[in-house]
């Protein structure tokens, strides 16, 4: 569990953030959105002590982060950078996958290392630098699964790829959730939210606007129109078609409320 | 001491100054603190310096370098303390004593590395990197491409600081220890991290060259700047000053 308590970090006598107070409860899946510098990178990487609160108090499993080191925080919490080329070190896969391993302990390491290139399709042999972006992403992924984390950290994880490789990690990323993986997802893209996050934050200029489930908060204009946050497609046509249909925020939840209304006899 | 070579805006006096003194502003302070052998006029010449922090409103910047030369120069003074033989033993017995001689090898190598180091650090904190590139070309007759190419390469000193900053930021998120106290163990850390340092580094350089050559980049010439730069008077007392603080040098 992360819990934020009047949490606020200033740099050079800015606030990044200021009296946050959220908690992150196990097995949740929780999108944190934005405009740019409304403090999105900064809460998450105060959740895994990269940054270090200037006053209130960040929590994981009841302990304080500032009692912890980054490094060994990592053992409970995997942090995939919207860059993977901060994160890749190693010349092969393989090695990649089991540098992670070897930093935490795991003594099954190499049955592990082999399990997840098997999972994910990899040669563990080629050079992960010369793999495309979205496959230098997926390796970077892999090599934090690897690790079971019990926290899963995305921050902007589909910057770059097409629609493909955003679903292939997306759905890895789901399927992790599902098994009891934490997952907080800072995002630009709003459709991938509506799709995947079940809870979402909204920050403006450091300060938490609002949180709640994910559908209700799309709809909650007046707050993302402050968050210079525009709802995903879908939901502002529903939100434009008013009472005249059912409140509709996927494309089959469109059709069945359009298949309503003609059977109820709305004019178009 | 990251973004220490961050362009810093104003119009102070040393914003003011032209580039071309302002590299010769710093080269004298170096050679003066080469020439110089008297620590109390090292210290000074290290006063000089934050002076020029205050003067360019990047004091800050200035009092950060010097704590982080000073921790550098504690394990540079303690080296010379233990290897200098010669001189009168202060502390201890021959051949493994601390002598006067030492400690005074000791002062002016860290004395003259701070000292050295600052102001070409500083005053390029307060200097556009065009305006240098600019005054190269025009004053010093240097061929574009050269000017360019030096000014880029000190350009790119913040950005693959940075870059580094970002990648020890990662490797710490995935467990490597570069949160420990320990400073070796810090520096044995950072070598597996030549590899995506080097791999970034080199997809910008190939991103600027593509950038420059689009721009018409290999059809400037020396003809070809629209900025003019001039003498003005603060120059002359900044060069006076300059040659003041090496002919000291000379003779303290």
């Amino acid at each position: 569990m992360i819990q934020f308590e009047n949490v606020t970090l200033t740099y050079g006598g800015a606030a990044a953030v200021r009296d946050l107070n959220f908690t992150v409860a196990p097995g949740e899946f929780v999108a944190v959105i934005g405009a740019n510098g409304a403090g999105k990178t900064t809460v998450s990487k105060l959740m895994n002590g990269l940054l270090k609160p200037t006053s209130g108090r960040v929590l994981l499993d009841g302990v304080p982060t500032t009692a912890l080191r980054t490094s060994v925080l990592a053992r409970k919490i995997g942090f995939l950078f919207q860059n993977p080329d901060r994160q890749l070190c190693k010349p092969t896969i393989r090695e990649e996958i089991a540098f992670g391993l070897a930093l935490t302990g795991r003594k099954d390491a190499a049955a592990r290392t082999e399990a997840v290139l098997r999972e994910f399709g990899f040669d563990g042999s080629r050079d992960p630098f010369s793999a495309s972006r979205g496959e230098r992403q997926r390796i970077a992924l892999a090599s934090l699964i690897a690790v079971e984390p019990e926290v899963l950290i995305l921050d902007e994880p589909t910057t770059g790829l097409d629609y493909r490789e955003c679903m292939a990690m997306m759905a890895r990323v789901q399927s992790l959730n599902a098994a009891g993986t934490t997952v907080v997802m800072v995002c630009h893209d709003m459709e991938l939210v509506l799709d995947f996050a079940r809870r979402t934050l909204v920050l403006k200029d450091g300060t938490l606007l609002l949180d709640g489930e994910t559908r209700s908060v799309f709809r909650n204009t007046d707050v993302l129109r402050r968050a210079s946050v525009l709802p995903p497609q879908i939901t502002r046509l529903s939100l434009r078609l008013g009472d005249r249909l059912q409140p509709a925020d996927t494309v089959e939840e469109m059709e069945a409320a359009i298949r309503a209304a003609r059977q109820k006899g709305v004019p178009a | 001491m990251k973004g220490f070579l961050d362009y810093k805006p104003g119009d102070t006096v040393l914003h003011r100054l032209d580039p071309l003194t302002k590299i010769f502003l710093s080269v004298c302070i170096c050679a003066a603190c080469f020439l110089g052998e008297e620590p109390a006029f090292l210290v000074f010449l290290i006063g000089c310096d934050l002076l020029l922090g205050a003067l360019g409103g990047v004091f800050d910047r200035a009092v950060g370098m010097f704590k982080g030369l000073l921790k550098l120069s504690i394990f540079l003074f303690v080296l010379q303390l233990l290897f200098v033989r010669s001189g009168v033993p202060l502390v201890g017995q021959p051949p493994f004593a601390i002598t006067d001689l030492g400690v005074l090898t000791g002062l002016r190598l860290v004395l003259r590395l701070i000292g050295a180091t600052m102001p070409l650090a500083l005053l390029l904190s307060v200097t556009q990197m065009s305006d240098l590139s600019g005054v190269l070309v025009q004053r010093l007759h240097v061929p574009y491409k050269y000017a360019f190419t030096l000014t880029t390469a000190i350009r790119f000193i913040p950005v693959f600081a940075n870059a580094l900053s970002a990648i020890m930021e990662a490797q710490t998120a995935r467990g490597v220890a570069f949160d420990t106290k320990n400073p070796f163990k810090k520096l044995g850390l950072i070598l597996p991290l030549c590899m995506p340092l080097l791999i970034s580094s080199v997809s910008r350089i190939h991103d600027t060259a593509a950038a420059a050559e689009m721009r018409g980049f290999t059809l400037r010439t020396r003809e070809s700047q629209s900025r003019r730069y001039t003498f003005q008077s603060g120059d002359l007392v900044a060069a006076l000053i300059a040659a003041a603080l090496v002919a000291a040098g000379v003779l303290l």
